[in-house]
């Protein structure tokens, strides 16, 4: 199986098409429209998908950066199949947005400048949290289609399986999926990510701490300077104790809440000077090395109900973008944030301005309640067109689907076996 | 130290739910005249119970939406301070398709508080100890409000003499939070009733506005830069005027129950081979929906049979006892309602206790209809009539209690884990085919395309003012352009 990838594409937008684009894409978002001008179920390997305007900000030396539109996607590798697979099958609503972009190639362009185009455009994550690293689009789906048709059968056959001991009962099952051709997948496991990318994440692992190691004396030195700044600029900076405004807040509420899950997306500006743009840099390096190595099965650091996060620098590391897939609702994933890893949002979101105040940069923050969540909502961007592949499936369910995926035609002792027999 | 909370200043109904009073009615009001409206309310403000003595013969208790705040005139325009999904309402399209109320349940179908019926500015809850003196109390507070005329009756919903069991014939009213600060008069209740759980107790702020909350802050409430009467507490540590200290926000759903539906369905999936009814199966089934037998007892210490001397135990928790949901499923309405220490990260701890009182609510509903209170067996007749339940609930943060419990817990089809399965016995169904699953062992049983047995007939957000706010918002100077 293939290992995932987070696309995001952004381009400038012409001032005068800021809010004809906005217009577009909230009128495409509006359920079911999207899918006529964004077909991405159509699209190989997308799990979730979006399209929204970035509003200007500040860049560099003061110079405003104007709106841009950001295409987001998070899909199975490679890139260069997907991103052919979206020209050819969503040319006609790329073009209606990026078309008013420099040199977005329109008309009868090929789709290889198309996809050329977008490639130039892409921005690299600083770090990107996968619920489940290797569990591909076809995989999610089939396993959820194999759990529904062993349910459905067990369903049936409750009354004669009765008073029959586990491994009976799962021999049934095994009889029963064995006997549906559409289901033959499910004899084997699945495949893991290609060889040259496991070889690559293995030497990520080890590349890091090397360094570390490496610069260790500096780092030593450099640390209670660091910290000593770090709690100057703390007492310094100001908390902007802002209250969303209600209309932002309606216009957000009425992109969520349609399915089992939510996106979220948000922009911030990095607070100025040196110190935070390093501070905040060298806290995603550290993300980016936990959820690569250790948070990528299924869990963040307590929080289980996320299937996708990124985090990027954009404008110069003048901003950041942070972008999410997760199950229920904005406020029980604020709430999760809350009781969960409040020291880790304030590691990242305190280099941010306005940041309710924290103490040596991880304790309080988040813990501040509706000032976190009043952050949060000031700095959500309306997530205008939106797709997931699997909308009615939570993280919970995606994994009991794989482990009883995997544990069907294993070899499993009684215990086991009724452990698998509990999971249905 | 828990702070003293003023309970001259606090409405009686966030302190007690008045199980003395056994009968109640609650009448709906618009605000037609706003100048003569706000001297009627002035004079029922009178009339209002705080919270200090239990009431021997009756209480009044009032509460005003966000619309009927803007009526009054006396705060600025744009309610600020006051949580969005208070302003916004009930019957705004994005909470509804987040509470859940679409279909059949959209407030377009309402009997009040949506778009096709008039607007609801005021309740008045009203208690007495029987129904003559309901009658009297009625009486006297129709001659205040209605009047002169500045405020018009749109419904008036009756309720059944209160009982112990609601409509569908549980027992109801056995788990509440205690607040703290008045835990320990109601703990000496709580613990006669053999109801004491570990995290019952919660802080004074999840339910009363101006005290600390389970974060150990303030949640935001409306504060005015200086109210110019006096009237009002002022904001701890600041200068302004604290309009919702002592105050609360009200939830109210009127909920009606199809009890034939409900009782119907349960027959018919638990008869015997041969096609007879089989009672004892009946009433496994359904209260192993609920999570607690008819008679309360509750199903993680009684998983077999009914048992009256638990008949109100609320002593337990999941995990220890019941991971695997083999006693009382993992999707039963008590457990969803409040998953006691069932909760992530680290079930069974008293961290995961410690997030559930993030989201507690006080209930204090009253059943309506023939089949409320004590109870004969299940008639046709009855649902023509309409059973149901009046719920209303009290809570410092809507979004973060009665919302978070019906979105995340009561509606989520994958609460707990699960698959498909919406609260079995009051989440509405959708389009979804809504299953139960019996977690059992070697292999669970389903109860697949699960009917819908409550409805949704009416609601709004209420906000209770404190006693203080309450005559400032009916005697202060009406703000300019809102006369
Ligand atoms: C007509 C609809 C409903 C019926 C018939 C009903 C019935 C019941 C029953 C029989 C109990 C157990 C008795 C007790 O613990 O007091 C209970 C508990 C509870 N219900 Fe409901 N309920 C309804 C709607 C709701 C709604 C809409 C909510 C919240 C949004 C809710 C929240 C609760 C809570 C929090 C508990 C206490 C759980 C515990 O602490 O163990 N109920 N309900």
């Amino acid at each position: 199986m293939p290992h995932q990838l987070a696309v995001t594409i952004r381009a400038a937008l012409p001032a005068a098409r800021v809010a004809e684009v906005s217009e577009l894409l909230a009128e495409a978002g509006r359920k079911g429209v999207a899918g006529e001008l964004f077909p991405f179920a159509e699209v190989t390997g997308v799990h979730f998908a979006r399209l929204l305007v970035v509003p200007e900000g500040p860049g560099a030396d003061g110079a405003a950066v104007p709106a841009s539109v950001v295409y987001m996607g998070e899909v199975d590798a490679p890139l260069q199949a997907h991103l052919t697979d979206l020209v050819r099958k969503a040319g006609e609503g790329l073009e209606k947005v990026f078309g008013h972009c420099d040199g977005y190639p329109t008309g009868t362009a090929s789709v290889a400048a198309r996809t050329a185009w977008l490639r130039a455009h892409r921005i690299p994550s600083a770090a990107f949290y996968v619920n489940t690293v290797g569990r591909g689009r076809q995989q999610i789906l089939r396993e959820a289609r194999l759990r529904e048709a062993i349910e459905e059968f067990l369903d049936q056959q409750g009354a004669a399986l009765s008073g029959a001991p586990p491994s009976r009962i799962r021999a049934a099952i095994q009889e029963y999926v064995t006997g549906r051709p559409d289901l033959a997948w499910a004899r084997s496991r699945p495949a893991p990510p290609a060889l040259w990318w496991r070889i690559r994440q293995k030497a990520h692992l080890l590349a890091l701490p090397l360094a570390a190691l490496f610069l260790l004396p500096l780092l030593l030195f450099a640390l209670p300077a660091w910290a000593v700044l770090l709690r100057l600029h703390e007492l310094r900076d100001v908390p902007s104790g802002e209250r969303p405004d209600r209309r932002h807040v309606r216009e957000l509420a009425a992109c969520e809440d349609f399915g089992a899950q939510n996106p979220f997306t948000a922009v911030g500006s990095v607070k100025p000077g040196r110190f935070r743009r390093a501070t905040l840099t060298a806290v995603l390096l550290v993300v980016d090395y936990g959820v690569r190595h250790f948070f990528n099965r299924g869990d963040l650091t307590g929080v289980k109900t996320i299937h996708f996060a990124r985090w990027l620098f954009i404008d110069d590391k003048c901003r950041v973008l942070f972008a999410s897939n997760y199950d229920g609702s904005l406020e029980s994933y604020m709430d999760d944030f809350i009781d969960k890893v409040a020291w880790g949002l304030n590691a990242v979101f305190s280099n941010g301005r306005g940041y309710p105040r924290t103490r040596w940069l991880v304790l309080g923050g988040a813990k501040d309640e509706l000032a976190f969540k009043s952050y949060l909502r000031c700095h959500q961007l309306p997530t205008h067109v939106w797709y997931s592949a699997y909308d009615d499936l939570t993280t919970a369910t995606i994994d009991t689907n794989a482990r009883i995926r995997a544990g069907l035609f294993a070899d499993l002792g009684p215990a086991a076996t009724r452990a698998w027999l509990a999971l249905l | 130290m828990a702070p003293t909370l003023e309970l001259d200043d606090i409405q009686g109904l966030l302190v007690r739910g008045y199980s003395s009073l056994k009968a109640a009615c609650f009448l709906l009001l618009a605000v037609t005249d706003p100048p003569a409206a706000r001297p009627a309310l002035a004079r029922a403000a009178l009339r209002v119970t705080d919270g200090r003595t239990e009431p021997a013969e009756s209480a009044v208790n009032l509460a005003l939406t966000a619309e009927g705040l803007r009526r009054m005139g006396t705060l600025p325009p744009g309610l600020d301070g006051f949580p969005e999904e208070f302003v916004s309402g009930m019957t705004d399209p994005d909470r509804s398709r987040f509470l859940g109320d679409l279909g059949q349940d959209a407030p377009r179908h309402w009997r009040w508080g949506g778009p096709a019926t008039p607007p609801v500015h005021v309740l008045a809850l009203l208690y007495a100890r029987d129904e003559p003196s309901l009658q009297r109390l009625e009486a006297e507070l129709r001659q205040d409000l209605l009047a002169t005329g500045g405020l018009t009756e749109v419904l008036r919903l009756a309720t059944a003499e209160l009982g112990d069991r609601e409509p569908f014939g549980f027992r109801d009213g056995i788990s509440q939070p205690l607040i703290e600060g008045l835990a320990r008069t109601s703990r000496v209740t709580a613990a006669r009733d053999g109801a004491t759980a570990d995290g019952d107790v919660v802080k004074a702020g999840e339910f009363v506005l101006g005290y600390p909350n389970e974060y150990g802050l303030l949640t935001d409430r409306p504060l005015l830069p200086d109210d110019g009467t006096g009237l009002l507490p002022r904001e701890p540590g600041g200068t302004g005027a604290d309009l919702g200290r002592n105050g609360s926000y009200l939830v109210f759903r009127q909920l009606h129950q199809d009890v034939q539906g409900f009782w119907g369905y349960l027959d018919d999936v638990t008869r015997r081979p041969d096609g007879t009814s089989d009672p004892a199966a009946r009433e496994a089934l359904a209260a192993r929906m609920v999570g607690r037998w008819p008679g309360g007892a509750p199903l993680v210490h009684a998983p077999g049979q009914d048992d009256p001397a638990r008949a109100t135990d609320n002593d337990f928790g999941y995990v220890a006892t019941d991971p695997d949901g083999l006693r009382c499923p993992l999707g039963a309405h008590i457990r969803r309602a409040n998953p006691r220490d069932s909760l992530d990260p680290r079930p069974g701890s008293a961290e995961s206790v410690a997030i559930g009182r993030r989201h507690r609510i006080l209930r204090r509903g009253r059943s309506y209809g023939p089949r409320g209170g004590p109870h004969p067996p299940p008639t046709a007749a009855d649902d023509t009539q309409g059973n149901g339940l009046h719920f209303l609930c009290l809570n410092a943060n809507i979004s973060r209690q009665f919302e978070f419990i019906q979105h995340t817990w009561l509606n989520n089809p994958g609460f707990n884990g699960l698959h498909d399965a919406p609260d079995p016995l009051v989440a509405p169904r959708g389009n979804h085919h809504a299953t139960f699953t019996l977690q059992a062992r070697p292999v669970r049983t389903r109860h697949v395309g699960l009917p819908q047995f409550v409805f949704v007939q009416g609601g709004a957000y209420f906000f209770l003012p404190g006693l203080r706010a309450l005559r400032y918002l009916c005697t202060a100077a009406p703000r300019d352009g809102q006369r």
